[in-house]
């Protein structure tokens, strides 16, 4: 009986790790409430190869080098949105940042910034959860449809308008890049503005007169500065600055409207 | 979602002291903003002018001839570029900002759009020379 | 410890454990929902699947075709009557989606598209661009959030259930942040815990992925059906695994050798013609794809790379703008992974472990034989995959699947009294001791990198594409010696709060009983079939000893029981299962004996 070749071949599974001969240092801000008073960095040496990515690398810790290491992961290909940490003061995704980009000088991992630290590399992200969950962020329908009738009708440009804003993957890399969110963690903020945005330029919604409120509001977009960095930090290409800053002017427009078509018209300006 | 239990946790918050420091992304928008204060100055330059013009004849003259100092010369230099630069980091910011504009059927690059406002900067600059220039000659 | 008091429990939140968690609060909002998930909800793998969802629209399809795709994809081993009742579900589930704001890909008429996809007669995908998983699983999310009668517990760890009077009265979890217990009680559970894909070693799965619902319910009694058939996705990502979708070759894909051949005309999957051509080359389903694979290997025609061998996907025929259309997720993961650009160059891939078929054991009301207990998603088996998945059927199913739980256990939970507190309690108590007793310890040797690393091996070694008795032997010896190793296991952090190395341990307890089920029931089956390709002897299929559902039964310390159980069978006996010119002619001479 013949063997699979690739039983025979073990040099196709990853290296074993005395065939790497290089290592990197990692430096990863640790932070145990049970026995930290506040976070500390501690330098690992990593062996890696040129294709390992930073959640690798902090893999190879928690596997070999200290198992007491916490962080989030799970899907390893950018959409889950859970890996999410400042690597050298830059929010990212860890599963899509590569360690050979940072080799020899070695590197600095942090949890996001802006949120409270659990423990080590895992934040604290109830506040965008409740603010997700406060913006509606499901379809209320502009016309209901029965099952029997099929699908809306949405055309590829229809579609277009909100898309983009859809792509979010929840990962709050943008609140990490927003100080404002980091100097008043009650502004909406640019992820969740973009959730409602997708929402509110969808061809099939009724509800964005019921979300605008909150875009007005103390804690709404105008919290927002325009530094631009949160779109810069996407890496989905969501843009969620944009959608914070169309709806500033949305929301101006809402306010004159509001004096030139009191009550009753469809601007959303009644109340 | 079921609130967190406190059990023995103690959540830790970073103090955001010294923020801007700390990534080349806010030292740039720092200065991007604080140029904003030179647009003011500026703008105050011309009102000082103004108040002087309906002052009289010998004020106007004398806020001209201010004008003429170097160390005058010498901070117009410095608005001058200090505008400039807050020129083009606004419409470099200015993509975010727009809703989407479509040309043709295709949405206009972010590219574009900052081109766009430079270019009509340069414009509105050149047509406002000329009218000074044709007024003055 | 904390109880909370709910009719019914759902464990998992991603796309079926969303879905029934709506279904039962649509079916009656008086009934409270405990929404149980060790992740954040838009977390769950289901955020990963890349290319599509089954439903029948177009005029020239049939809900027949459907079935008959489903049924000779999975080598007659599906219930043929809950296939039936699937593919005429499908279509509504779909636009059930639309309505709540899935931004299906669309014509530009404003219905919405469909792609071809492999072993589909008919075109009959909907997609999301290459992210359906991704917008489904938000969409539900999000929609999850208008019911005010589903409470989520995000990042509460189950580790077990609780069963009282032969039924299933809750579940005992741990809040991940605190480390402390609570006990859930419920009037029906539902397990939509996902597969079991990471004991394997290369492996297109999220780390979550660890079969958790399936032991949970396997250790109560439930057996495991078909778990011998985990199916290889054949284009992924060498080293990582990282899928690149079906949709690829939807799109017009080709698989190229190192000579630039299209291999697979020469495994009964052609004529190789220019145009893709439904159910025929790139168009074939994925356990004969992967299984072409691995002979061009043993052929020495494949691509020597630095993790394994290769063949090429190659997709630069397309153009770019049509692959950002279509597949942008594919492009920036060729682009930041690769560093390839897949519009210029091919894309190197291999096959790897994607999707388990089989699961828990349920009926096709998703029922499992203890009573109270539901299941729906790739942890159960209710039946249509048989042995081997069609690609966008899952999505399809745990919508479908995921409704009937939760519909199910809601109507089951109307129907009994609640459970006495005390008496439960005591149970769940017996969990936490025996949980917290993995970090109590300090005398554990053996590291749990060490253990899952070796299980992921052996599984490979053992349980691959291709399977001989002797390797599948060694993998269930390795497996026994792992299961004792692991009582030695060391969990080295000894905190509270965000105690990941503590839910590893667990989770490695989860996935050691989970493969011992997969090697068992694999060894036991002697015959090629679908995702289980023997080279012993037992090449062919034989519909007469092995026309059954395998049943794997926990048994502690000791290898599983196996025994087996009837397919149901309507209306399409066992035939031939053939793909390209050899399948249509395979269908015609059907056609043609049952004119006769």
């Amino acid at each position: 009986m013949v063997l699979p070749a690739r039983r025979q071949n073990r040099k196709e599974s990853r290296p074993a790790m005395s065939e790497i001969e290089k290592t990197i240092p990692i430096e990863v801000l640790r932070y145990r409430p049970e026995q930290d008073t506040e976070p500390v960095l501690q330098t690992f040496q990593v062996p890696f190869t040129d294709d390992m990515s930073v959640l690798q690398g902090l893999q190879y810790i928690k596997d070999y080098l200290d198992g007491s290491l916490s962080f989030r992961w799970s899907c390893r290909m950018a959409i889950c949105g859970s890996c999410g940490m400042m690597v050298n003061g830059i929010p990212s995704l860890s599963c899509k940042t590569f360690l050979s980009d940072y080799y020899p000088a070695g590197l600095r991992i942090e949890a996001l910034a802006h949120f409270p630290i659990e423990r080590d590399l895992v934040i604290v992200m109830d506040d965008f959860i409740e603010k997700l969950e406060s913006i509606k962020p499901y379809i209320i329908p502009k016309t209901p449809r029965a099952l029997s009738e099929g699908e809306y009708l949405q055309t590829p440009a229809e579609r277009d308008v909100y898309e983009q804003f859809s792509s979010c993957i929840n990962c709050m890399l943008c609140y990490a890049a927003c100080p404002q969110y980091g100097l008043n963690s009650k502004f909406v903020g640019p992820g969740i503005m973009a959730l409602l945005h997708r929402y509110n330029m969808d061809s099939r919604d009724g509800g964005a007169e019921q979300r605008m409120e909150l875009v007005h509001s103390e804690d709404g977009v105008f919290n927002c500065t325009a530094v631009g960095y949160c779109s810069e930090v996407c890496p989905k290409h969501v843009d969620p600055g944009n959608a914070v800053n169309i709806n500033k002017t949305e929301s101006a427009k809402d306010y004159f409207l509001r004096f030139v078509m009191p009550k009753g018209s469809n601007s959303g300006a009644a109340k | 979602m079921k609130p967190r239990a406190i059990g023995k946790r103690r959540p830790y918050v970073r103090p955001m002291a010294g923020w801007w420091r700390k990534n080349p992304y806010f030292v740039e928008y720092m200065i991007h903003e604080g140029s904003a204060f030179f647009v003011a100055a500026y703008a105050l330059v011309l009102l000082v002018g103004l108040l002087r013009l309906s002052q009289g004849e010998a004020a106007w003259n004398g806020w001209l001839f201010a004008l003429h100092s170097p160390l005058s010369i010498a901070g117009h230099l410095l608005l001058l570029a200090a505008m400039l630069y807050h020129a083009w980091t606004w419409f470099n910011i200015m993509p975010i900002t727009l809703p989407p504009i479509f040309v043709a059927g295709k949405r206009l690059s972010a590219s574009a759009i900052t081109a766009g406002g430079v270019a009509a900067t340069v414009l509105a600059s050149v047509i406002l020379l000329l009218v000074v220039w044709r007024l003055t000659s | 410890m904390e109880v909370f008091e709910a009719d019914i429990a759902v464990v998992g939140a991603g796309g079926a454990g969303l879905r029934a968690a709506i279904a039962a609060a649509e079916t009656d909002p008086a009934l409270k929902i405990a929404l149980i998930s060790k992740v954040y909800p838009m977390r769950s793998h289901t955020v990963a699947a890349e290319g599509g969802s089954a439903g029948v629209v177009q005029a020239h399809d049939s809900l027949d075709h459907h079935f008959n795709d489903t049924v000779g994809g999975g080598d007659w081993l599906c219930e043929q009557d809950v296939v039936e009742y699937f593919v005429a579900q499908c279509t509504e589930e779909m636009v059930q989606l639309e309505h709540w704001g899935c931004p299906w890909s669309r014509k530009p008429d404003g219905h919405i598209n469909v792609r071809a996809f492999g072993g589909m007669k008919i075109e009959r995908t909907w997609f999301a661009a290459d992210k359906t998983g991704f917008h489904m699983l938000h969409t539900l999310f999000q929609t999850s959030i208008k019911y005010p009668s589903i409470q989520r517990f995000d990042e509460f760890f189950c580790v077990d259930l609780v069963v009282e009077d032969g039924r299933v009265q809750g579940v005992v979890v741990i809040e991940t942040a605190t480390g402390q217990f609570t006990l859930i009680k419920a009037k029906s559970v539902i397990i939509a815990t996902g597969g079991a894909g990471r004991v394997f070693r290369e492996n297109t799965n999220g780390g979550i992925v660890t079969g958790d619902g399936m032991a949970m319910a396997y250790r109560h009694g439930v057996p495991l059906r078909d778990m011998e058939f985990v199916q290889y996705h054949p284009t992924c990502m060498p080293g990582t695994g990282l899928l690149f979708t079906e949709a690829c070759r939807g799109e017009g894909g080709l698989l190229l050798n190192k000579d630039g051949y299209r291999y697979l005309q020469d495994y009964g999957l052609g004529p190789a013609e220019d145009k893709p051509r439904n159910k025929a080359m790139e168009l074939g389903p994925r356990d004969r794809l992967s299984q072409a694979f691995w002979y061009e290997q043993q052929k020495g025609r494949t691509i020597e790379g630095p993790h394994g061998s290769v063949v090429h996907l190659d997709l630069r025929h397309l153009g770019e703008a049509y692959l950002r259309e279509r597949l942008p997720q594919i492009y920036e993961l060729a682009e930041e992974f690769l560093g390839v650009d897949p519009a210029k160059t091919p894309i190197p891939v291999r096959p790897a472990v994607h999707y388990t078929m089989g699961g828990i054991l349920v009926d096709g009301n998703c029922a499992a034989p203890l009573a109270g207990l539901y299941a729906a998603g790739e942890c159960s088996s209710v039946g249509i995959h048989g042995a081997n998945r069609l690609g966008s059927n899952s999505l399809a199913e745990l919508c479908v699947f995921g409704k009937v739980a939760g519909i199910e256990a809601a109507k089951y939970a109307k129907s009994v009294a609640p459970g006495n507190t005390a008496s439960l309690l005591k149970q769940a108590a017996d969990a936490q001791k025996q949980a917290e007793q993995l970090v109590i310890r300090s005398d554990g040797t053996e590291r749990i990198a060490t253990l899952r690393k070796e299980m992921a091996q052996t599984m490979e070694d053992g349980c691959g594409i291709y399977r001989l008795g002797d390797s599948m032997q060694a993998t269930c010896n390795k497996i026994d010696e792992l299961k004792q190793r692991f009582k030695n296991v060391n969990v080295e952090d000894k905190s509270s709060v965000w105690n990941t190395d503590w839910l590893l341990a667990i989770e490695l307890g989860y996935q050691l009983d989970v493969a011992q089920a997969m090697a068992y029931s694999a060894i036991n089956r002697k015959e090629s079939r679908g995702a289980h390709q023997r080279l012993d002897g037992f090449e062919a299929r034989d519909d007469i000893n092995f026309l059954k559902h395998s049943q794997a039964h926990y048994a502690g310390d000791g290898m599983p029981r196996i025994d087996y159980g009837e397919v149901k069978i309507t209306k399409s006996q066992p035939g031939t299962r053939a793909y390209g010119a050899a399948g249509e002619k395979a269908e015609q001479e059907r056609k043609q004996a049952s004119h006769v």
